[in-house]
C-alpha cells in the first residue's frame, strides 16, 4: 500500500500545515501530523518527523508563531498557530493550487478530437 | 525564498539550544503517538515500534530541521569542521606533530616569499621606474667592472641625445659634517641639478635639489636621506634650514639643509646627505671638470617620452663609440672600454636574483618535505581508519561526503599550521631580510607584510586539498572489510608504497639541504679559522677624518704627528701610527691600485706597466701591526715633503721586480694617469725597505703587491692605529679625551680592533651558514619524524607477521635488526637519490649562477652520515615496539 500513497513535496507540506492550523487553531507537532494524515484519508505518505522541518521553515518566514505549552499527557510541547501573514499566504497559495489543478485536469483529459 | 536570512544566521549560533528544544518536541510527539497506539489496542512494544515507524527516524528529522533552520551549506561545513576537530582531538600526538610540521613549512615559505617579493618584485619608489636607466662604464681589459664616468665623458655622451630626456649624475665623497650635533664623518652624494628629476623622487620635507642649485655660483644646499634623518637625527623637523659645514680634503663649505628625501633605495651607494656641486671644491676643480680620465661619477638617464629602451640603448652606444674613436690615446683598444645600459630595477636586483631564487628553491623543498611528512602521517592514520570509513560508506555516506570529512580535517590542520606558521614567519623575515640586504639594498628594513598572510593561506589551501586527496578511500569491495575487525592486516600494497615514497622524498630533500649547508659551513669555518696576520688582532683602529677647516696642509700633517706623539705617551699603548686606510674595513681606500715603473725591474705584466696597491702610512705603521722590516728601514721623521721621496714595498713585489737581487736603493716612479688627479707626482722614489706581504683586502691572504708611501710625502691621513699592551678597548676613552683636548671638533669614530673588523666582514658568510643551516636542520627534524612515522606504521601493520616469526623461534633482536635495516634502507635510497639529484641540478645551476661550486666530498659524506644516523634514531622506537610484540597477542589480534 505504501507505493500507492503520494510522496509529498516540500512546499505542499507547508501549505497543508498552514491549512491545518488555520482550521484547527493552535496545535502541537503531533497533532498537526495526525490531522493531516486523517484528513487526507491516509492517502498521504508522511514521515511524521518531517513536519518539524516544515514548522521551522514556516516560523522563519513569519507565517506561524510558536509557544510552549502542555500537551494532553502533561508533557512540554510547542504549540503552533497561524499568523495574519500566514493566513494571507495560505489564501494566495490555495488560490494558486486551485488554478493549477484546474489547468492540469483539463490538460490531462485532453482527447484527440479537441479543437485547437 | 529567504525572507528571513537573519533568523537563519541567528539559528547558527543558537544551535545547541534549538537542538535541545527539538529533542523535547520529538519526545513529546513520540509519547503522544505511543499513547494513541495503546488506545488502539496495541501492546506497549508494538505501540512504541509503530510510533517510531510512523515518525520515520528521529535522526533524519533532526537533520532536516537543522538544514531547514539555517544556511544549509554553511551548517554542513560547520558540522564537518566540528566533527573533524573532535577526531583530531582524539589523537593529540598526530595533530600536534602535523600542525608543527605544517607551521614550519608554511612559515618558512611565506617568509621567503615575502622577502623575494619585497626585493625582486616590489616597484621602486622612483616614479616611472621603467623609464629610469643606469649607465655603467667598464674596462674588462684592465679588470675593471665599473670605472664610472668623468665629466668630459658625460658631456660627450649627453650632448645631443634624442631618446634620452635628461642625464642625472651622482658621485660620492666623504665629508666631515659639523653643525648637526656631534661632528661626524658622513658619506655624501654630490649631484647635478637634474639628478632628482631624473630619478623621479619626491621630498617628504622641504624640497629637493633642482637646476637652480647647479653650477659654481649657486648657494650650498643639501638634502638629507630619509634613513639618516630618522635614525641619526630622530626625524627632527627643525633641521630644515639649518646651515651645516661640509669639510673635505680640499676645503670646507657651508650648505643649507633644504629638504629630506623620501624613503628610497640608495643606489649605487648609501649616503647620508645629497648635496650640490658647490659644496665640494674638488668637483669644481679643473681636474674634475677637464680630466677625461678622472672618473668618479655615476650616471642615470631618463628615457624621453615616446622613445623605447632599445632606441635609447642604440643611441647611447652609438654616441659612446663615437667618443671612443675621437680619443684613441685615452681609450686604448686593449682595455676594452664599454658601456652597458640597463633599467634601474634590473640593475639593483642583479646580484640578488640568483641568491633569492636559490633560497626560494630551498624553501620549496622544505614545503615539500613538510607536506609529504604530514601526508605520510595522514596516510598512516587513514589506513587504520579504514573500517570506520567502510562503515560510514555502508551507512549511506557517499565518497564525496567522506572526502569532505577528510577535507575538513586537513583544513583544520592546515589552518592551525598556517596560524602557527605566520607566527614563526615574523622573525624569519627579519633574519632573511638581513641576509638578503647584503645582496640588494631593497631588502634593508623589510618586514613582514600582508603578502605573507596571503601566501600562507594559499599554501594552506593547496596543502589541505592535497592532503585530503592523499588517502585512498575504501572502494566498494572494501565495505566488505567490515567483516575484518582490526585495521592492520588489509593494508594494500599501494598505500604502503606511497608511504615509502614519501619518506624517501623527504630524505632526499633533507640530504640536499644538509649538503648545501655543510658546504657553506665549511667555507665559513675556513674563513674564521684564518688567523689575522702578524698579531693584528689587538690593534685598535680609529677613524680620525681630516678636518681642513682653516688649516694648511702643513698644519694638518703636524696635527696627525702630534696625535701620534701624544697617544704613544698614554699608559697601555705600545705603538701608534696613522695612515689613510684601516685594513679590511675601508674598502674604498683599499681599492686604489696604480701603475708604476721601476728602473732595472723584470717585466711582470707583459708590455704594460705593473700595477700595485697604494698605501699611505706614517712611521711606526709596521711596528704597530707587528710586521718586521725585512730589508732596509722604516719611514722616519726625515722623510717629509721637500726631502728625498722614498717608498717601502712588499716582499712579493720585491721578488717579482728584482728576482734574486736586493730591491733596496732601487728607484720606481708612478706612471698611472690618475696620479695627477690625486696629487701624486711622477718623480722618482727610492725604495728604502721591504716588508712582508699584508693582504688587507681579503680574509684569506694572497700574495699582495704593495707600495707604501709616507703620509708626509704626498700622502693622506685620516686613520689611527694603536697597538695596546692589554685590552685595546680600554684605551678608547683616553684616546678620545686626548684628541679632543687637541681639537674640540675633531670626529673620533668607529674605534674597533682589527679582529672585530675582520669578524664583521664575515657576517654575510655567517648569515649564509645560519640560514641554510637552519633550513637543513628543520628539514632533518621533519624527515626524522617522517621516517619514524613510516616505520611505526609499517611495524604496526606487520604485527601479525612478527608474532608468527617469534612463535617460529625468531629472537627479538632479529626483529629489531629487521626494522632498523628497513629504516636504513629508506634513508640509503634517499641519500643516493639526493646525491644523484644534487649533481644533476648542480650542473644545471652552474650554468646560471656564476661562482657556483660543488660542495666538497666531506660535506656530502658528513650529511649522509647524519641522515643515516637520524634514520637509526627514528627507527629505534618502532623497532623496540616490534621486538617486544607478544607473539600470542599478535596472532590473536587479527
Amino acid at each position: 500500500m505504501s507505493d500507492s500513497k503520494l510522496d509529498l513535496l516540500q512546499g505542499t507540506l507547508d501549505i497543508m500545515v498552514l491549512q491545518t492550523l488555520s482550521t484547527m487553531g493552535p496545535l502541537h507537532g503531533y497533532g498537526i501530523a495526525r490531522r493531516i494524515e486523517q484528513v487526507s484519508g491516509n492517502e498521504v505518505l508522511l514521515n511524521q518527523g518531517t513536519i518539524y522541518a516544515s514548522l521551522v521553515r514556516l516560523q522563519q518566514r513569519g507565517w506561524i508563531a510558536a509557544e510552549w505549552g502542555t500537551s494532553d499527557n502533561n508533557r512540554k510541547a510547542k504549540f503552533y498557530s497561524i499568523t495574519k501573514r500566514g493566513r494571507k499566504q495560505l489564501h494566495e497559495d490555495a488560490a494558486h493550487w486551485q488554478r493549477l489543478s484546474t489547468v492540469m485536469s483539463r490538460v490531462l483529459s485532453m482527447t484527440e478530437s479537441e479543437e485547437v | 525564498m529567504n525572507v528571513h536570512p537573519f533568523r537563519r544566521v541567528l539559528a547558527l549560533f543558537r544551535g545547541k539550544q534549538l537542538d535541545h528544544e527539538l529533542d523535547e518536541e520529538i519526545s513529546t510527539h513520540l509519547s503522544l503517538a505511543m499513547e494513541e497506539n495503546l488506545r488502539r489496542g496495541m501492546s506497549p512494544d508494538e505501540a512504541r515500534r509503530q510510533a517510531l515507524v510512523q515518525f520515520g527516524g528521529p535522526q533524519q528529522a533532526k537533520e532536516n530541521h537543522r538544514e531547514a533552520r539555517s544556511l544549509p551549506v554553511l551548517d554542513g561545513v560547520l558540522r564537518d569542521l566540528r566533527f573533524a576537530a573532535r577526531v583530531l582531538r582524539k589523537s593529540p600526538a598526530f595533530s600536534i606533530i602535523a600542525v608543527l610540521t605544517l607551521a614550519l613549512g608554511i612559515g618558512a615559505n611565506s617568509a621567503i616569499f615575502s622577502v623575494v617579493r619585497g626585493v625582486l618584485f616590489r616597484p621602486l619608489a622612483n616614479q616611472d621606474e621603467d623609464r629610469l636607466l643606469y649607465l655603467r662604464q667598464s674596462a674588462p681589459g684592465i679588470g675593471e667592472d665599473n670605472v664610472t664616468f668623468s665629466v668630459p665623458e658625460i658631456q660627450d655622451l649627453g650632448g645631443h641625445l634624442r631618446s634620452i630626456k635628461e642625464l642625472g649624475t651622482l658621485s660620492s665623497i666623504d665629508f666631515t659634517l659639523t653643525g648637526l650635533g656631534e661632528p661626524r664623518e658622513i658619506r655624501a652624494g654630490v649631484v647635478d641639478g637634474n639628478y632628482f628629476q631624473v630619478m623621479g623622487l619626491h621630498p617628504v620635507l622641504g624640497r629637493l635639489l633642482n637646476p637652480i642649485d647647479d653650477g659654481p655660483n649657486a648657494a650650498g644646499a643639501a638634502v638629507l636621506t630619509y634613513r639618516f634623518w630618522t635614525n641619526t637625527l630622530h626625524s627632527d623637523r627643525s633641521v630644515l634650514g639649518k646651515v651645516i659645514r661640509l669639510g673635505s680634503q680640499d676645503g670646507t663649505r657651508p650648505a643649507t639643509i633644504v629638504g629630506v628625501l623620501q624613503p628610497a633605495v640608495p643606489y649605487p651607494v648609501e649616503t647620508q646627505i645629497i648635496a650640490n656641486i658647490v659644496t665640494s671644491p674638488h668637483h669644481l676643480s679643473a681636474t674634475m671638470v677637464t680630466g677625461r680620465e678622472h672618473r668618479m661619477t655615476e650616471v642615470f638617464a631618463r628615457i624621453a617620452p615616446g622613445a623605447t629602451l632599445e632606441a635609447a640603448r642604440a643611441e647611447l652606444h652609438a654616441t659612446y663609440d663615437a667618443m671612443l674613436s675621437a680619443h684613441p690615446d685615452v681609450y686604448k683598444p686593449a682595455e676594452h672600454f664599454t658601456i652597458t645600459v640597463s633599467r634601474i630595477h634590473d640593475q639593483i636586483n642583479s646580484k640578488a636574483n640568483a641568491i633569492l631564487w636559490v633560497l626560494f628553491a630551498a624553501s620549496a623543498l622544505l614545503f615539500v618535505i613538510a607536506c609529504s611528512n604530514v601526508a605520510n602521517l595522514i596516510l598512516a592514520r587513514t589506513v587504520r581508519r579504514e573500517p570506520e570509513f567502510a562503515l560510514r560508506s555502508a551507512l549511506g555516506a557517499s565518497a564525496s561526503v567522506l572526502r569532505r570529512a577528510l577535507l575538513a580535517e586537513s583544513l583544520l590542520l592546515c589552518a592551525a599550521g598556517t596560524l602557527a606558521g605566520i607566527v614563526i614567519a615574523a622573525p624569519m623575515v627579519s633574519l632573511l631580510a638581513q641576509y638578503a640586504s647584503r645582496f640588494s639594498a631593497r631588502a634593508v628594513g623589510l618586514t613582514l607584510d600582508s603578502s605573507v598572510l596571503w601566501t600562507g593561506v594559499a599554501l594552506a589551501l593547496a596543502a589541505s586539498v592535497f592532503l585530503a586527496f592523499v588517502p585512498h578511500l575504501p572502494s566498494n569491495e572494501a565495505s566488505r572489510a567490515l567483516g575484518v575487525s582490526s585495521g592492520g592486516s588489509r593494508v594494500s600494497g599501494g598505500s604502503h608504497r606511497r608511504l615509502r615514497i614519501f619518506a624517501v622524498t623527504q630524505i632526499t630533500a633533507s640530504f640536499l639541504l644538509l649538503a648545501g649547508a655543510g658546504a657553506l659551513l665549511r667555507t665559513l669555518l675556513a674563513l674564521e679559522k684564518t688567523q689575522p696576520p702578524f698579531e693584528t688582532a689587538r690593534v685598535l683602529a680609529v677613524n680620525l677624518p681630516v678636518m681642513t677647516d682653516g688649516r694648511s696642509e702643513e698644519q694638518v700633517l703636524d696635527f696627525y704627528r702630534d696625535v701620534q706623539a701624544r697617544i704613544s705617551g698614554l699608559p697601555g699603548v705600545e705603538h701608534v701610527s696613522t695612515g689613510f686606510t684601516v685594513p679590511w674595513r675601508d674598502s674604498f681606500g683599499l681599492d686604489i691600485g696604480l701603475t708604476f715603473s721601476a728602473d732595472g725591474a723584470a717585466r711582470i705584466n707583459g708590455d704594460e706597466d705593473p700595477r700595485a696597491h697604494f698605501r699611505s702610512v706614517s712611521p711606526g705603521f709596521f711596528a704597530t701591526l707587528g710586521m718586521p722590516i725585512l730589508e732596509g728601514r722604516d719611514f722616519n721623521a726625515n722623510d717629509r715633503d721637500g726631502n728625498e721621496r722614498v717608498v717601502i714595498i712588499s716582499q712579493t713585489l720585491a721578488k717579482e721586480l728584482f728576482p734574486g737581487q736586493n730591491a733596496v736603493n732601487r728607484e720606481m716612479r708612478w706612471t698611472d694617469p690618475v696620479t695627477k688627479f690625486i696629487g701624486i707626482s711622477n718623480a722618482p722614489r727610492r725604495i728604502i725597505g721591504v716588508v712582508p706581504d699584508l693582504d688587507d683586502q681579503n680574509i684569506i691572504p694572497r700574495p699582495f703587491l704593495t707600495v707604501y708611501q709616507p703620509t708626509t710625502q704626498e700622502g693622506w691621513n685620516g686613520r689611527l692605529l694603536v697597538r695596546a699592551k692589554s685590552d685595546p678597548y680600554a684605551l678608547v676613552p683616553s684616546i678620545v679625551g686626548t684628541i679632543r683636548e687637541m681639537a674640540a671638533d675633531q670626529p673620533v669614530e668607529r674605534a674597533s680592533t682589527l679582529e672585530d673588523v675582520r669578524a664583521e666582514i664575515l657576517t654575510p658568510n655567517r648569515l649564509n651558514a645560519v640560514v641554510f643551516g637552519g633550513f637543513a636542520g628543520l628539514a632533518l627534524l621533519i624527515s626524522v619524524v617522517g621516517v619514524a612515522g613510516v616505520l611505526a606504521f609499517s611495524v604496526s601493520s606487520r604485527t601479525r607477521e612478527f608474532g608468527i616469526r617469534m612463535a617460529l623461534g625468531a629472537q627479538p633482536h632479529n626483529i629489531l635488526t629487521n626494522v632498523l635495516l628497513e629504516g636504513l634502507a629508506i634513508a640509503g635510497i634517499g641519500v643516493l637519490s639526493g646525491v644523484f639529484l644534487g649533481f644533476a641540478s648542480a650542473r644545471a645551476t652552474g650554468k646560471y649562477v656564476a661562482d657556483f661550486q660543488l660542495p666538497g666530498v666531506l660535506p656530502l659524506v658528513l650529511s649522509a652520515a647524519v641522515i643515516l644516523a637520524a634514520a637509526v634514531i627514528a627507527s629505534v622506537l618502532p623497532a623496540i615496539r616490534a621486538a617486544t610484540v607478544d607473539a600470542v597477542e599478535a596472532l590473536r589480534s587479527e
